[in-house]
């Protein structure tokens, strides 16, 4: 779905790891100051896979964008409190990381105090190499799923 | 090992953090922890014992976890941080105590935490940690 994503060039050189670790998954309750956790999360992993800087800044926007949107419009009163309200899935891929976000309320469905997701969706769509969304059953919750891979510019 | 902590046990406010056992253990854990206790509002030699008990638990846990990831729930309190470490197979929460004792300065978890216990739940058991500074 990407369709133009100038900020992930890779203009540093970057080979790509070996072996791909397995995924690490985070439950927490949706709340605004959950999102710098996850943040905290995802850059270790960047870290430790060696990604490009520019490629981890694009994932930085994208899934606080997607986390922020669980903690906006998701829930109401005390459900966001909940453990698993948050679910979010950090998955290393051989050229990138797959980040799922996931919510069990109303999804991205707009709020009733206003206000839709905006531009988040746009911004997603542009960061990312291919975004896929999907609702629950009866729109009940939602799943966000985002590829992130370099792009590579012809010499 | 000092009585039982008081810990996260699913409560609101819990934090859940489950990595597959391997490279991105030790990274994420001690990123994870490192946030929650500065959210704990810890001081910055607790910020760090902290880190360094996520690190143990981070190279220990995965010798004795019951599954394929290394799960920890995390809770801040009042300058407190809880760890909760599970499931482990029987017998792995004092095996990875044991397991986190370094020659010549001894049990870092043990030292370094206000509580430490290990509490079974079904066939399973899990390692309470919490870490605290005094008002």
């Amino acid at each position: 779905m990407r369709a133009h994503s100038p900020s992930a060039a890779v203009t540093e050189r970057w080979t790509p790891v070996a072996a791909t670790p397995s995924p690490v998954r985070l439950s927490l309750p949706a709340r605004a100051r959950n999102i710098a956790v996850v943040r905290r999360a995802l850059e270790a992993i960047a870290e430790e896979l060696a990604l490009p800087r520019r490629l981890v800044e694009d994932m930085r926007v994208a899934v606080t964008e997607a986390c922020t949107n669980v903690v906006r419009h998701a829930y109401t009163g005390d459900e966001a409190d909940d453990q698993s309200a948050l679910r979010v899935e950090l998955r290393p891929q051989p050229r990138g990381m797959l980040v799922v976000v996931e919510d069990r309320g109303r999804g991205l469905a707009p709020s009733p105090a206003g206000g839709g997701p905006g531009l988040g969706l746009p911004l997603m769509a542009a960061l990312t190499e291919d975004l896929e969304i999907t609702h629950g059953e009866g729109q009940k919750g939602s799943r966000v799923a985002m590829s992130f891979a370099p792009v590579i510019e012809a010499a | 090992m000092t009585d039982a902590a008081a810990g996260p046990n699913g409560s609101p406010g819990t934090t859940r953090v489950s990595i597959a056992s391997g490279p991105l253990v030790g990274p994420v854990l001690r990123r994870v922890v490192g946030m929650l206790a500065a959210r704990a509002d810890l001081p910055l030699d607790r910020l760090d014992d902290a880190v360094l008990v996520a690190d143990l638990i981070a190279s220990r846990a995965p010798a004795h976890v019951a599954a394929a990831s290394v799960d920890v729930d995390l809770e801040t309190g009042d300058r407190t941080l809880f760890l909760r470490v599970g499931p482990l197979r029987p017998g792995g929460g004092d095996a990875l105590i044991v397991d986190a004792a370094v020659p010549g300065v001894g049990n870092v978890i043990e030292q370094l935490a206000d509580d430490i216990s290990v509490q079974p739940e079904g066939e399973s058991e899990y390692l309470h940690v919490r870490l605290a500074y005094p008002a």
